[in-house]
């Protein structure tokens, strides 16, 4: 009974050192926040306010199958589409589906860009999939997705 | 304007004509730090400083904007395409999320 009485009373010493300290707490539940916390579902509905979304094979996605360094991924979004003034590309989104903040950025395109392209290198914090998502000048929007195995995650 | 930043447009294909479609990326040197790391020299956490946005225009008229986050790598990369028109100049405007604003010109010179 000895034994047991002293682990308790080590047991509350202990909880109310973390309780005193609360930076301490936060940093021992994990995920920490960064400059945005915007979450992937969330994001997906302020850019489509909530239209529907079709996988389209217009859409063509280029990253790496597995990323060594999470850090620098290159990541390339093709869109097939006339680019003219009645049917272009109105933009590009780039997102993440596991990162804490899922955006990495929106593209606006314009006619004079002749062809719906982007190309950037964008950071990783684990394996997840990366996430195109093209608004064309009629409002419908289409999605391209691609999982990306990391090695080492980009985000700490 | 804070210090200027080490940024680069270029060309893709270099040698181009007028009706071409061509890349113009652009890179710039930008720590893009999220918030999230240590530094470890003091051991602090570094605030966020990372690019917000970006516009890409020719002759002054834009021609790409782009939003952006500190989601980008380090020393981000951007490439659009162009369909060139003629003559004019390229410039690129950015700034991040402290307010630093800083801008990069270059000359589009078709060929024939």
């Amino acid at each position: 009974m000895k034994r047991r009485s002293f682990i308790k009373s080590i047991c509350t010493v202990s909880a109310v050192a973390v309780t005193m300290n609360p930076s301490l707490v936060v940093a021992k539940e994990g995920v920490p926040k960064g400059a945005n916390a915007l979450d992937y579902e969330a994001s997906v509905k302020a850019i489509t306010g909530g239209k529907a979304v079709t996988d389209s094979a217009k859409v063509s996605l280029s990253v790496p199958e597995i990323a060594e360094n999470g850090a620098v991924v290159p990541v390339k979004v093709k869109v097939e589409s006339a680019m003219t003034e009645v049917e272009h590309v109105k933009a590009i989104h780039v997102l993440s589906s596991k990162n804490g903040n899922a955006r990495c950025a929106d593209v606006m395109l314009t006619p004079m860009n002749g062809k719906g392209y982007f190309a950037t290198r964008i950071k990783l914090g684990g394996t997840q999939d990366v996430v195109a998502l093209v608004e064309m000048s009629d409002g419908s929007f289409l999605r391209a997705a691609k999982p990306v195995k990391v090695t080492i995650g980009g985000c700490g | 304007m804070a210090e200027a930043r080490k940024s680069m447009i270029k060309f893709k294909p270099k040698k181009f004509k007028v009706g071409d479609t061509i890349k113009v990326d652009f890179i710039v040197i930008h720590p893009m730090d999220t918030g999230l790391k240590k530094d470890k020299k003091t051991g602090k956490v570094k605030p966020a400083h990372y690019i917000d946005s970006i516009t890409f225009s020719l002759d002054g008229k834009p021609f790409t904007t782009m939003k952006v986050w500190e989601t980008v790598s380090t020393n981000p990369y951007f490439s659009v395409n162009l369909k060139v028109p003629g003559k004019g100049k390229i410039t690129v405007d950015y700034t991040d999320n402290t307010g630093e604003k800083n801008s990069k010109s270059k000359k589009l010179k078709p060929k024939g």
